[in-house]
């Protein structure tokens, strides 16, 4: 029963950590560029989800100033801002990789890495 | 075999020859040499007071003040060090035009070193010469000049003077005289540091210089051979130098001070560590020296230097290895001194002294037997600066294991040391000029040159009775005082030096076997007719070894004028019993009857050996290769490397099948350690490189694990 | 006014890489000088920020005036101050040698993008180092690889886009890794700013073990990725070797080290010498860092390419400073900073002399590099002090190192470091050997015998020249660096 109440009770960290892990996956394993890509911004959204998860604060109210309920408990504005600036950092990386999957894709012509690699120790032995 | 290369020019700019008496370099050099032999002698005397001439200088004004301007002069170290530097700087701006102005550089610059030396030998006498640089290096560096440095200092400027007139002759024949001449510079700067040092920092850092700059002298004639020897060389320098560098960090972690006094004081208390750091000094200075496990490099790199720079390999800088194991072993190593031949604190020195006995006379018996078996001159003459230094070493090792009785085997290493760098540097001249004349080194293929050179037979024979050790010639002197250290150990100490002694004789007859071998076939015999056509002239190479000889038969016939002025000063200013000294050392009888019986049995047995060895035909004999060194140390690490390869791609080695037949060789003679291992990390590399590369994601999960459970498991420890 | 040094510097780069695209069009002369006179700007700047730390002491800035609770707070002290002018001067140096050389394999319309890169570049590796908050560190490292990986892929060649690919990959896996750790410590302690966050770290250990520790985990981790410490080095090689000459050498030279920088603040800083010993993470680092020196080297012995090698050679230095910070102690940790400025200089020198090579001669196979020497003489000795210093071999700062390393090994009581920083530097002579031994000693086809200055622009030779004087003026002379050094590692605690 405990087990249980402990395990409602921390399922957001619970669930980013298991986030974390598909992320880790889905980049250990697959050799298609695209789809590291997506298993690192899978790691990202569990990253970003546990900080978020940090700022909350139960029975917490929005940070918005309400003036008619002086004591509203508001949840921790502070990572959702902290994470906001995250996203973008992310959302740019993964803007980056993908336009380098596009001109890999140009100049290899194909976007998995086994056969990339099988090339560029090809053009090395040459 | 064309040591000189044939093709293209020798060197970049004529050589004039000047008209009239002297406008001739010959003469010129020689006049060189001539004032700066007179200089010193009457320097010296004049200093101890002898004839008068100090009072001479002291009575006119101008005199006394640029006397007693020069011998207080503090800087005189660095000047000495700084002259060559400046004579490289020289002859690179002027010695573009013209070899013989770059030469008369050269020469003058070795001059002027050799001047301002013996400008500190009134300081030496007193209580040395001490300057002290902070802040450089972060620790500091420091140069300090006793009598033993002092004794190094003039032994070496004057035999690199001698060395520099005979190279002027000799370096026509070779290409890149000027970058010969530079790195010459810069070793001697080098060396001189080396001796000056006054902590072991100073050491390290000029021996460390002297290592890469005489990697391009014995690199010199750029021959598959000569890259060979070279790798050889440097990389067991390197070696050598990482030995020391461990040596000294452990030192100034336990001692706190790098200079060279007295730390058997802390380091008595150390346990297994003060054994560990001398052990490392001995094997980093070893290698210079060209100790018995670790000479591997010597008999590569001697011969396949210019002849000029041989000599001086051999002559001067194995010598500094022998310097650095006796500098810091009489320093680090010896209580202060006063200190009663009782103390518990020889112990230690005990114990290293009599590892190094043993460890001289393994040398000594490796080089003999290699030296006999040789055929190149060269070769030869290399195994028997092992041999000798082999005899300095176990000098060393008496003086270290008798404690305050230690006097003998030291003021034997010393006078060794002077003599061997007297007659070996000549010996490799001769030899050179063998070379120079015939082009061959071979000397089962030269014979009956005595009637082409007669000069050079003379020398030769001079120089080969004073390495066999005969009276009347310098090497019977520090031999027999070497011998009577030997003697003395096994007296005061443990019987088991009894059978030391019984090989240094028998070496020294081995020594004898191979000098009468060496002179036979080269000078006696019948002259082979391609020969006959050699028209020597008198050169620079004559006078460079005539004087060299002189010398040689002067020590000979005085051998109490470098004991009573070079060596017992060291001596008294050691922890030494000075009463030992006094009765044994200063009162001395050279020529006694023991020594002259000892010496005659050593050369019947000599001959003995030559006649037996020729009539046997013992001096081919194929050693099998599975007895050398090199495949002794290396077989384990070579079955590793040619396993590893099997390890990693189970049967079938796949990759580049030429390079893996080469790795795959069994004879270690075709392919040495270094390049098997090079080829391995090829073949590592091309296996894992890109697997790892490949696999970037998954080294980061394992490591992000495996580092959580480490710190889990840790902590719950 | 001092106070407002540090803003300025970050807002001069910044602006000088907001300005260049208005000048790209004009004059491309007008463009360096400009950015050499901002560099120089910060340059002076720094001096004085440093002679005022010095005398003055320490002092905190606050960005926009907010409380360091919530916002971002710059410290300026000897650590980030002596620091942020090591990587000025050297990119200063490194920056006049790419006037003359940005064009080796960047198509011209291309300059104007790289000092672009160059400057924010620049701009937040100063960041980095002035922070004094972990999510601000976090959002420069962002911006700083992000430049990186744009400065790799700038050459439009396709190993730059397979390289700036797995650059990108691993380092958002390690940035991701170090925000997850923030996250952690900012769950304990409900701040982002360093001072804040190590008081609550402090307090929190005995109660919040688990957070604290797995927070260390991640953060190590994820910052060993991005300064390519050992089994981490996998993106270097092919990064370092592939981007232009010029910018491998900042790359190699200055922006690893900000990484091992932020690492050494987190260990030192954050948690403290404490909590880093109670979980063991000196044993991780030194294991790792004793692996990486020999592993890297026996990596850097097989390569063909001599840029891979130099990168490869860099793995195994890294190991060197990562061993200085794993003996957490005050030697260890001088010796580490003193490494970081002397591989810094030695590796600026290498790549550019290598670069040098490459631009003159078009050469990057280490078996042509035959009679190099006669050719491109200032090249090949700034190339061969580098090399000595790297052995070790006295007068070099690389001697400096190695015998600081090794009394701080002896301090730490681990001789067996000592053997590992030999057999290292054994390793290291034999990949740099050879290529000195037939740069100066081997005959090529052209058999140019007379050694002759060779011909590339005075803006690359100068560079050249300086760096191998700085080796060895810092070699001989090292004790004033070592005091600023100590300063800077007393002023962490």
């Amino acid at each position: 029963m405990s087990f249980l109440d402990a395990l409602i009770d921390h399922i957001n960290y619970i669930g980013a950590m298991a986030l974390f892990v598909i992320g880790l996956h889905t980049v250990v394993t697959h050799s298609n560029l695209i789809k590291r890509i997506m298993g690192i911004n899978i790691m990202g959204t569990a990253v970003f989800l546990f900080f978020v998860a940090i700022g909350n604060v139960t029975g917490g109210v929005p940070p918005i100033i309400d003036q008619t309920n002086p004591d509203a408990v508001y949840i921790n504005p502070l990572p959702s801002v902290l994470i906001l600036t995250g996203i973008v950092v992310v959302v740019s990386i993964t803007v980056y990789s993908l336009s380098l999957v596009i001109r890999i894709y140009e100049t290899h012509g194909t976007i998995d890495q086994e056969e990339i690699a099988k090339m560029t120790s090809e053009d090395r032995d040459q | 075999m064309g040591l000189f290369k044939k093709e293209g020019k020798t060197c970049n700019m004529p050589y004039v020859k000047k008209k009239g008496f002297f406008g001739s370099f010959t003469i010129q050099s020689s006049l060189v040499v001539l004032f700066a032999l007179v200089f010193i002698a009457l320097f010296i005397i004049g200093v101890r007071g002898d004839l008068g001439i100090l009072s001479f200088v002291q009575d006119i004004y101008v005199l006394r003040v640029i006397y007693d301007f020069l011998i207080h002069l503090a800087i005189l170290p660095v000047i000495i060090i700084a002259f060559p530097v400046l004579g490289v700087f020289g002859l690179m701006l002027f010695g573009r035009n013209s070899c013989n102005s770059r030469d008369m550089i050269v020469i003058f610059m070795t001059l002027f070193t050799i001047l301002f030396t013996l400008f500190m030998y009134p300081a030496v006498l007193e209580e040395g010469v001490h300057l002290t640089i902070p802040s450089i290096l972060w620790l500091g560096i420091s140069f300090s000049v006793d009598m033993l440095g002092f004794t190094m200092l003039m032994i070496t400027s004057l035999l690199w003077l001698l060395v520099m007139v005979y190279a002027h002759e000799y370096m026509k024949k070779e290409m890149h005289c000027n970058r010969f001449f530079v790195f010459m510079g810069i070793t001697y700067s080098a060396v001189l540091g080396t001796i000056m040092a006054g902590d072991l920092l100073t050491l390290f850092l000029f021996f460390e210089i002297m290592t890469f700059a005489s990697y391009m002298l014995v690199i010199h004639g750029q021959r598959e051979d000569s890259y060979h020897a070279g790798y050889n060389y440097i990389f067991m320098g390197i070696i050598g130098g990482f030995a020391i560098l461990v040596a000294m960090m452990l030192l100034y972690f336990t001692v706190g001070d790098l200079a060279f006094t007295s730390g058997i004081a802390t380091l008595g208390e150390l346990g297994a560590m003060k054994y560990w750091i001398i052990g490392l000094l001995v094997f980093g200075f070893g290698i210079k020296a060209g100790m018995a496990p670790v000479h591997v490099w010597l008999p590569r790199a001697h011969p396949v230097a210019p002849t000029p720079a041989s000599a001086l390999l051999s002559g001067i800088m194995i010598k500094l290895g022998a310097y650095g194991i006796l500098r810091v072993a009489t320093s680090y190593y010896f209580p202060l001194e006063g200190t009663p031949g009782g103390d518990p604190v020889w112990l230690t020195t005990h114990a290293v002294g009599s590892a190094i006995i043993w460890l001289g006379i393994i040398t000594m018996a490796v080089g003999v037997f290699f030296a006999l078996q040789q055929s190149n001159i060269k070769r030869m003459l290399a195994y028997h600066s092992i041999s000798q230094m082999g005899y300095i070493v176990m000098g060393i090792g008496v003086a270290l294991y008798l404690g305050d009785l230690g006097a003998m085997g030291y003021a034997g290493a010393i006078y060794h040391i002077i003599n061997h760098a007297l007659f070996k540097s000549l010996l490799f001249m001769v030899a050179g000029v063998v070379f120079y004349h015939t082009g061959e080194s071979n000397m089962y293929k030269l014979g009956g040159l005595w009637r082409k050179l007669p000069l050079t037979a003379t020398v030769c024979l001079i120089a080969a009775l004073g390495i066999s050790g005969i009276p009347l010639f310098n090497g019977f002197i520090s031999k027999s005082i070497l011998h009577h250290g030997i003697v003395e150990a096994h007296y005061y100490g443990h019987g088991l030096f009894y059978y030391a002694e019984l090989i240094f004789i028998v070496i020294s007859a081995g020594t004898v076997a191979s000098f009468i071998k060496l002179f036979y076939y080269v000078f006696l015999r019948k002259m082979p007719e391609q020969y006959k056509s050699i028209k020597p002239e008198y050169n620079n190479l004559d006078t460079a070894m005539a004087v060299i000889a002189i010398i040689i038969v002067f020590i000979g016939l005085n051998p109490r004028f470098i004991m009573t002025t070079f060596i017992v000063p060291q001596l008294n200013s050691m922890p030494y019993s000075s009463e030992f000294v006094q009765t044994y050392i200063v009162g001395l009888t050279f020529f006694t009857t023991e020594d002259l019986l000892t010496m005659l049995v050593v050369v019947i047995m000599g001959f003995g050996i030559f006649i037996f060895g020729t009539k046997f035909h013992l001096f081919h004999l194929k050693i099998p290769y599975w007895l050398s060194l090199e495949y002794l140390v290396f077989y384990p690490m070579n079955w590793v490397i040619r396993n590893a390869c099997q390890l990693m791609y189970g049967d079938e080695c796949k990759y580049n099948e030429k390079t893996l037949k080469r790795l795959a060789l069994k004879n270690n003679k075709e392919i040495g350690f270094l390049d098997r291992f090079v080829i391995m990390a090829n073949v590592f590399n091309v296996r894992y490189e890109g697997r790892m590369i490949k696999s970037d994601a998954f080294i980061y999960t394992v490591f992000i694990t495996g580092v959580l459970v480490f710190m889990l498991v840790m902590r719950a420890l | 006014m001092i106070t407002q040094l540090p803003i300025i510097n970050l807002l001069l780069f910044l602006g000088m890489a907001l300005i260049i695209p208005l000048f790209k069009k004009r004059s491309f002369s007008l463009t360096t000088n400009l950015g050499l006179g901002v560099l120089f700007l910060v340059w002076i700047s720094s001096i004085v920020l440093l002679y005022h730390v010095i005398t003055e002491g320490a002092f905190y800035y606050q960005l926009g005036n907010y409380d360091r609770m919530l916002g971002i707070e710059l410290l300026i002290n000897t650590f980030s101050v002596l620091f942020s002018l090591f990587i000025v001067s050297l990119v200063i140096i490194i920056y006049i040698y790419s006037t003359g050389d940005a064009t080796e394999g960047v198509a011209e319309k291309e300059y104007g993008r790289y000092y672009i890169l160059l400057f924010i570049l620049l701009f937040a590796m100063l960041g980095i180092l002035y922070t004094n908050d972990l999510f601000n560190t976090y959002v420069f490292m962002e911006i700083l690889s992000i430049t990186t990986v744009s400065i790799i892929s700038i050459k439009r060649k396709k190993e730059n886009y397979t390289a700036a690919f797995r650059y990108v990959m691993l380092n958002e896996v390690g940035s991701l890794s170090y925000l997850f750790g923030v996250a952690l410590l900012y769950m304990i302690t409900g701040y982002t700013n360093i001072e804040l966050v190590s008081e609550g770290v402090q307090s929190g250990w005995s109660l919040y073990p688990a957070n604290i520790l797995t927070a260390i985990g991640f953060m190590v981790t994820g910052i060993g990725i991005k300064a390519a410490i050992f089994p981490f080095h996998i993106w270097l090689p092919d990064a370092h070797s592939t981007a232009p000459s010029s910018s491998s050498a900042i790359l190699s030279a200055v922006v690893v080290k900000v990484y091992i920088l932020i690492m050494i603040k987190i260990l030192f800083r954050v948690f403290g010498i404490d909590i880093i010993q109670a979980v063991h993470i000196p044993t991780v680092l030194l294991v790792i860092a004793s692996i990486g020196m020999i592993m890297g080297s026996i990596f850097a012995i097989a390569q063909t390419d001599v840029k891979r090698m130099l990168g490869y050679s860099s793995v195994a230095q890294i190991g060197y400073i990562v061993m200085g910070i794993g003996m957490v102690s005050m030697l260890g940790l001088q010796a580490a900073f003193f490494h970081i400025f002397s591989h810094g200089l030695m590796k600026a020198a290498l790549f550019l002399s290598v670069g040098a090579v490459i631009y003159h001669k078009k050469i990057r196979n280490v078996n042509e590099f035959d009679g190099i020497g006669f050719q491109m003489p200032v090249a090949m000795f700034v190339f061969s002090i580098a090399a000595l210093g790297m052995i070790g071999v006295p007068l070099t700062t690389g001697f400096i190192s190695k015998l600081n390393l090794g009394l701080a090994a002896l301090d730490a009581g681990q001789v067996v470091l000592i053997v590992v920083l030999i057999v290292s530097g054994f390793l290291n002579a034999l990949y740099y050997l050879p290529i000195m031994i037939s740069a100066f000693l081997k005959d090529n086809k052209d058999q140019q015998r007379v050694m002759r200055v060779e011909k590339i622009p005075k803006t690359m030779l100068v560079p050249l020249v300086v760096l191998g004087g700085l080796i060895i003026a810092i070699g001989l002379f090292p004790g004033e660096l070592l005091s600023l050094l100590e300063a800077a590692a007393l002023s962490l605690t």
